[in-house]
């Protein structure tokens, strides 16, 4: 219909508006703070870092966005974090977008300050060729699972995490990273290859690799699911898992 | 029985080598940061599990232990088996089909999940709901934060012994079930609110059975405060066990009673208040020594503080519509639909294409009963999300417990776990 | 053990050529062997300790069948038993996730004879609203199922028709006879007991969810389908 078309073409305007494909396509020095209402944190932040803010952008009315240049990221959610007057000591979110289609990734943190009573979203852009970011264990310990579950869902590595392993799937899910848009609802194997790979696996053997450290030290021996299948003929296509056991 | 302390170094990414088996790295002993493993001469650690399956972990935790006798020497929670994939199936779903899938989440609470999503994407809309609206789900919220203390308490109270207390505190639940079957059709997956509005209004005497309701609950509640709040069984389990000063607090995202029991005055209805929180004259219960007790008494008093803004808002109802005026979200009266053409196609239009929002995204927090509920929704354009996400205090609140539970004994394990008050729904999604 | 022409095995096989002639447990029914049925299963229904594996929101309600205005302990089911071993029927309330899976296939093994379970909720009969990457597509792949309760989540008068069922289940049952055994008890270990085929079969997309897509009418999903991947 005419009127979908329309606004399929004003949708793909909002969707070029959003976000450049790549960091270096941004645009150069950012935009003057006129036309939006003034954050103290991003003017802030603009004096300090310069051009490594990339964009400020005013979403859903009153929110504040600010994109951020991948390599200083935890250089500046370091700061905020520190700075007195802005003192972002609450990570209320840590998250990623996928918008699909070749597009960016964006890694999302959203930041409260307690004492300050400000928001602010933090966001970097990352190819979908090098997902790496900076993690910010250090700064804040909620970021702890946060990561993981991005990296769990996105594939998205962050450098200096502890332990990121996967959350929420099984630790040798080899179906992919399932948030991604390229990765279908259902999942990549059928259900009877999914039911078999699930219950092939015995329940004391979902051990995390921190676990086996702790255990391989005090000469504990523990069922070993990521190593059972040095074996050889039992590895290759259930990927690490031995099989029944 | 001398326990040497070791402090070695685990910041490595574990490396999956190509066909995925896990490469073992050598643990080093260093100075400096790193994890204390300890290492007893005399004895030997056993690893324990946990669940998944088990009565007190509420829900399918799996918690691995490595004990020391009965201290606790480490803990590693391990989640996901109750993974749903919400987010990924929000995508696949027009905005209002979204909301049935915010029941399932947090099943303690659904009216708070139906509500804080869509005032997300009412946000992201640009959409005010009308005045009735916004009382009717203050109302819902405070509802199901008691809904959901209650059960709380009456877990928590089981899991430390006390039986009595469970069966008072669902004889209590089970008449706001009846509040949610009168206003929604359901007792537990309410599905209640709609873009701009809800799905239906309050039927005829549903405000007189809620100021029942109402009126009657202390008398309950003070009930159950006899049998706990001085008891020296409950004191002795709950004083001084699970401690998490504020600054840790803080830092590890708590929300919620857990936050306010460490004595962080932080509470979204006052600090980022949302449909006139701040015309109600409600007061925050904080703690000040971060233990389970002091988790026990936040709560406590959060209930009573929510009858209180119960009855504010039960006085002051306004009549008018409840849901907004507006053809690009809310569907047109069912006689009109019947009766006229265009009507007809207005809500065929609806139905079919479902509603359509603007480009943009758009982060919306509330204070549910476990802590800051978050919703971030990410629109095309289009009938469906790009991306949603839900921050489930939970998720954030359990990251703690190693923490809390680190050096203390295995009984206390369960209290602490039970003091967080999880829903499994919330942390897997 | 014998399937039938839908590829599914064949319940309760009883009579057949294994029973020698006479005496008591002959396997023939007698009248003291159903005087003796009735009496065992007469004790088996009244007293059935529930295992209750709930998961999700149907777990809630469980409880809540179990708490004082649904009263459970009118059927004898106080006694909750979180411990498989002593434990006769499994309640499997809520979802499953493949994750869960081998979890639930190990408590139903470490329960004793004789047992029987409810599949209780939409998730755990069909996977119910959840027809995504990481749930089990109903629990029959896992482990057999008696009674389902459908519902999301069934109220507590469902529930306690399902536990109705599987008492005239038991009363119906023969416990003296030599064939009382159901074909799916020795499930093969770490594999479903049902073939692949009709595992698929029975989970395939019903409904309104054979057309999950996301065309928001924008931008196409990009699923990137690789040649072993399940067609929707």
């Amino acid at each position: 219909m005419a009127s979908d078309n329309d606004s399929f073409k004003k949708g793909l305007e909002g969707l070029e508006a959003g976000g450049p494909r790549s960091p270096q396509e941004a645009e150069g020095p950012p935009p003057p703070a006129g036309g939006l209402p003034p954050h103290p944190s991003v003017d802030a932040l603009r004096a300090r870092f310069g051009d490594a803010v990339l964009r400020h952008e005013l979403v859903a009315g009153d929110e504040h966005v600010v994109y951020v240049d991948r390599a200083r990221s935890h250089e500046i959610l370091a700061w905020l974090k520190d700075e007195p007057g802005h003192e972002y000591d609450f990570l209320q979110d840590l998250t990623a977008i996928d918008y699909g289609n070749g597009r960016t990734l964006q890694v999302v943190w959203q930041l409260w300050s307690i004492s300050n009573k400000l928001n602010l979203r933090v966001k970097v852009e990352v190819p979908l060729d090098d997902l790496a970011v900076e993690s910010v264990y250090h700064l804040w310990r909620a970021s702890d699972w946060l990561e993981r579950e991005v990296f769990d869902m996105f594939g998205v590595v962050f450098r200096g995490h502890p332990d990121l392993r996967r959350i929420l799937m099984p630790y040798n899910y080899a179906e992919g990273h399932p948030l991604r848009k390229d990765f279908p609802l259902r999942g990549r194997f059928s259900r009877a290859e999914q039911t078999r790979r699930a219950l092939s696996q015995k329940t004391e053997d979902h051990y995390s690799p921190r676990e086996l450290e702790i255990a391989h030290l005090l000469g504990q021996t523990l069922p070993d699911p990521f190593n059972k299948g040095e074996t050889g003929s039992q590895q290759g296509q259930f990927g690490g898992m031995g099989g029944g056991g | 029985m001398a326990l040497r302390r070791v402090v070695y170094n685990v910041t490595r990414t574990p490396e999956m080598a190509p066909g995925g088996s896990l490469v073992h790295a050598p643990i080093v002993p260093v100075q400096g940061e790193g994890v204390e493993v300890h290492e007893d001469i005399a004895g030997e650690h056993m690893l324990i599990n946990i669940g998944p399956q088990h009565p007190a972990t509420h829900g399918v935790l799996r918690l691995v232990l490595e004990l020391d006798g009965e201290t606790v020497v480490r803990c590693i929670p391990h989640i996901g088996y109750l993974h749903s994939s919400f987010e990924k199936l929000g995508e696949y779903r027009d905005w209002n089909q979204v909301v049935p899938l915010t029941d399932r989440m947090d099943y303690l609470a659904p009216l708070i999940y139906n509500c804080c999503y869509a005032m997300a994407v009412e946000k992201l809309m640009g959409i005010e709901v009308t005045e009735r609206c916004k009382v009717v789900r203050v109302i819902c919220m405070e509802l199901d934060r008691i809904f959901s203390h209650l059960l709380w308490l009456g877990t928590t109270a089981i899991d430390l012994g006390a039986f009595t207390v469970f069966l008072y505190t669902f004889q209590e639940r089970e008449r706001i079930y009846d509040l949610h079957e009168s206003l929604t059709g359901a007792r537990i997956t309410t599905s209640s609110t709609r873009i701009g509005g809800m799905m239906a209004d309050l039927p005829a005497g549903w405000i007189e059975q809620l100021q029942k309701f109402v009126d009657t609950f202390p008398r309950t509640l003070d009930e159950v405060e006899t049998l706990l709040t001085n008891n020296s069984i409950w004191i002795g389990r709950t004083q001084g066990v699970g401690v998490m000063s504020a600054e840790e607090a803080i830092n590890f995202g708590l929300s919620g009673p857990n936050l306010r029991a460490s004595g962080v005055t932080y509470d979204i209805r006052k600090d980022r208040p949302y449909y006139d929180y701040e015309t109600y004259d409600f007061d925050v219960p904080v703690g000040e020594h971060g233990d389970i007790y002091d988790r026990y008494l936040c709560r406590m008093e959060e209930m009573r503080q929510s009858l209180r803004i119960l009855q504010q808002a039960i006085r002051r109802l306004p009549g008018g519509p409840i849901n907004v005026d507006d053809p690009r979200v809310i569907l047109p009266p069912k006689t009109a639909a019947m009766n006229d053409m265009e009507s007809m196609i207005h809500h065929f239009k609806v139905v079919m294409e479902g509603v359509r929002a603007p480009v943009g995204e758009s982060w919306f927090s509330v204070e549910s009963s476990k802590g800051e509920l978050g919703m971030y929704v990410v629109s095309d354009g289009g009938a469906k999300p790009v991306r949603w996400r839900v921050r489930g205090p939970s998720f954030i609140n359990i990251a703690a417990l190693p923490h809390m539970i680190e050096g203390a004994l295995l009984s206390d394990v369960i209290a602490v776990n039970a003091s967080l008050d999880i829903v499994l729904g919330e942390i897997d999604r | 053990m014998g399937l039938n022409e839908g590829g599914l095995p064949i319940h309760n096989q009883q009579g057949g050529g294994q029973a020698p002639e006479g005496g008591i447990f002959s396997g023939q029914p007698s009248f003291l062997t159903t005087r003796l049925d009735a009496v065992v299963n007469w004790a088996r229904t009244n007293s059935l300790w529930p295992m209750p594996f709930g998961t999700a929101c149907c777990a809630i309600e469980m409880m809540a069948t179990a708490a004082s205005r649904y009263d459970l302990a009118r059927f004898g089911m106080e006694r909750m038993s979180f411990s498989p071993r002593q434990a006769d029927l499994l309640i499997c309330a809520g979802r499953v996730s493949y994750k869960m899976a081998p979890v639930l296939r190990k408590i139903w093994e470490q329960m004793p004879e004789p047992k029987w379970s409810i599949s209780m909720g939409a998730c755990a009969s069909t996977g119910g609203v959840f027809d995504v990457y990481s749930m089990v597509q109903g629990i029959d792949t896992i482990i057999p199922v008696d009674v389902y309760v459908p519902g999301c989540p069934p109220r507590p008068e469902s529930l306690i028709y399902g536990i109705l069922l599987i008492q005239e289940k038991i009363r119906n049952s023969n416990p003296t006879g030599r064939q009382e055994w159901r074909a799916t008890d020795i499930l093969p270990p770490g594999e479903s007991a049902l073939p692949d085929h009709v595992v698929e079969r029975i989970t395939s997309p019903f409904g309104s969810s054979t057309s999950q897509n996301r065309p928001s009418g924008l931008v196409p999903t990009g699923a990137v389908v690789r040649p072993t991947d399940r067609r929707p």
